[in-house]
């Protein structure tokens, strides 16, 4: 903890108060930061100053055209950007009132699914770091590297690949690439049952987040939290389910749930969706159909989107990440709102959680509700 | 004392400052995702030396990774002041050169150079692991032959980098910053 500032506000009755100024320079709260009031080593009250990050989304997506804006809007969740262009491109879809074709659905799927593991991946680096088991930050890293050479031969680019988009995808599959992605998912098969032994089932993790920062049910739903935090209160709440997108009402795949809803329970809902997201990338791949990858849209750089508004989600690997878009029938949007899963459970439920954890467990529970700074900002 | 060249010291201590920089751990903005593959196993920057660390006063090297909002600039340079003397920055990707793609955005500094002394630029978004460990080379480099002078800049210009800073913040903004705070805190 770098910038940390300890300063007493009250000593009445021998009880003393500390505030402590956590982030943005530590290594686990990224781009914001927590402003806790402490009486000996336990939290009384935590307060999360964001805003670090606060690029204008909103008012910016309003200056560009439908297609400026892909590049634009994908920038709000980095370490996941490919939830966020689909969600953007199945606004602009529902606007445009077009179906993509078959071989594009399948493909989103594969890449999506993809994003998701590399996402929990870069996760679990996170995760590792703020337990204090380094070696599977560096397997874990390392491993995420072989998702993102197969995104760098099919997009051309490591993060923000700017590949779906209104309509379809942007380039086919090259040759042979799918036979490469199947040894990747092989691998990482085999892989996680390593990961298994040095870090899920490690003594150190479990004692570390058993029963730390509980939530029921009734209130994460009150809230509004959704993804692998609510799934792990036992709900099998998710959109690939319950309002499916691209090609995921053809595949057959399970939804993980916890029990408990405790930080143990969080994590290891994200351990069981990498074992199923490869499992729905080896049956995407199996019933691959062939045909066109993009639908006809009227000019590919301009064109005038008629009237009207469209509220577009997916299930991103932190939660429901949505984008509502309203058109006044110009070429360009009039008001783009993105919602964006960390505003929920990285701002008002990590304040009701940090009450009662102690000191050192901070950075646990922070890492086990997987939030991203760049998308509370905007 | 045949076969032995006597090295001048500042030479030797340019040596060992190149081979030995430490990180400090600030990852402002998107670039900061590129940075865990440079440091672990694929890229793994510690074989030059280069370590992150989480404190400032042991740090001699910045990185300003992606656009900077002044909210974190306050940040960027109340840590760059607290850094010890021979001290580099190095800015990452395009958004700190002109603000990238966020040029029009009401929120972003467009030159990041009017504020800090930056040593090494890196240009893309985001850079490759590639470039980065390009430019911790080059600044490896630069540094061994005494020429990463931003630090001294600084030293000499400060009037002109405290002017700009002022201008945007407006005067005594440290004093303002912690007052903000408590204000944060107890409302």
């Amino acid at each position: 903890m770098s910038i940390q500032e300890m300063r007493r506000i009250s000593g009445e009755g021998g009880r003393e108060t500390f505030e402590l100024i956590i982030g943005p320079v530590h290594m686990e709260t990224e781009n914001f930061s927590i402003i806790v009031t402490v009486e000996g080593d336990t939290v009384v009250e935590a307060k999360v100053n964001a805003g670090f990050l606060h690029r204008a989304f909103e008012k910016l997506a309003e200056n560009r055209t439908y297609i400026q804006n892909v590049p634009l809007l994908l920038r709000v969740c980095v370490p996941d950007p490919d939830h966020a262009e689909t969600a953007y491109s199945m606004a602009v879809e529902q606007l445009l009132d077009i179906e993509i074709p078959d071989r594009a659905k399948y493909i989103r799927t594969i890449v999506l699914e993809m994003a998701r593991i590399s996402a929990h991946l870069f996760w679990t680096f996170g995760m590792s770091a703020a337990v204090g088991l380094y070696t599977v930050g560096q397997w874990s890293v390392a491993d995420r590297e072989r998702f993102i050479e197969l995104f760098e031969e099919l997009t051309g680019a490591r993060i923000y690949h700017i590949y779906n988009f209104p309509g379809g995808v942007r380039y086919d599959l090259p040759m042979g690439w799918t036979d490469k992605l199947m040894k990747v998912v092989n691998y990482m098969e085999k892989r996680l049952k390593e990961y298994d032994k040095v870090f899920f089932e490690n003594d150190i993790l479990i004692t570390r987040s058993r029963g730390l920062a509980k939530i029921s049910t009734e209130e994460a739903i009150s809230l509004g939290v959704t993804g692998p935090n609510l799934r792990a209160t036992g709900v099998p709440y998710d959109f690939r389910k319950l309002d499916p997108y691209a090609a995921y009402p053809y595949i057959d795949f399970e939804i993980p749930t916890g029990k408990y809803g405790d930080a143990y329970d969080r994590i290891m809902v994200r351990r069981r969706e990498i074992e199923i997201s490869l499992n729905i990338i080896k049956q995407a791949i199996k019933e691959l159909p062939s045909g066109p990858i993009m639908a006809p849209i009227p000019h590919p750089l301009y064109y005038n989107v008629p009237p009207g508004d469209a509220y577009a989600r997916v299930e991103s690997s932190k939660g429901e990440f949505g984008f509502y878009v309203v058109s006044d029938g110009s070429d360009r949007p009039w008001r783009v709102h993105i919602r964006g899963p960390s505003f929920i459970h990285g701002v008002q439920l990590l304040e009701k959680l940090l009450k009662n954890v102690r000191i050192a467990d901070i950075p646990v529970v922070l890492k086990s509700l997987d939030n991203c700074p760049p998308d509370i900002d905007r | 004392m045949m076969g032995f060249q006597v090295l001048e010291t500042s030479k030797l201590l340019n040596y060992a400052r190149a081979r030995s920089l430490w990180i400090v751990t600030f990852c402002t903005g998107c670039g900061g995702v590129e940075l865990p593959p440079t440091a672990t196993a694929r890229f793994d920057f510690e074989r030059f030396g280069i370590i992150s660390t989480p404190s400032i006063r042991q740090a001699d090297l910045l990185l300003i990774t992606g656009y900077v909002t002044p909210k974190t600039l306050k940040r960027i340079i109340i840590v760059y002041e607290m850094m010890r003397n021979p001290k580099y920055i190095i800015a990452h990707g395009s958004c700190p050169v002109n603000a990238g793609i966020y040029w029009d955005s009401y929120n972003t500094v467009k030159k990041l150079d009017l504020y800090i002394p930056v040593d090494v630029w890196i240009a893309g978004c985001m850079p490759r692991p590639e470039a980065i460990l390009r430019a911790l080379v080059k600044l490896m480099k630069m540094v061994k032959e005494g020429k990463a002078l931003g630090w001294k800049r600084y030293l000499e210009n400060f009037e002109f980098y405290r002017k700009n800073q002022d201008r945007l913040f407006g005067k005594d903004w440290r004093k303002r910053e912690i007052e903000k705070l408590r204000f944060y805190i107890h409302d």
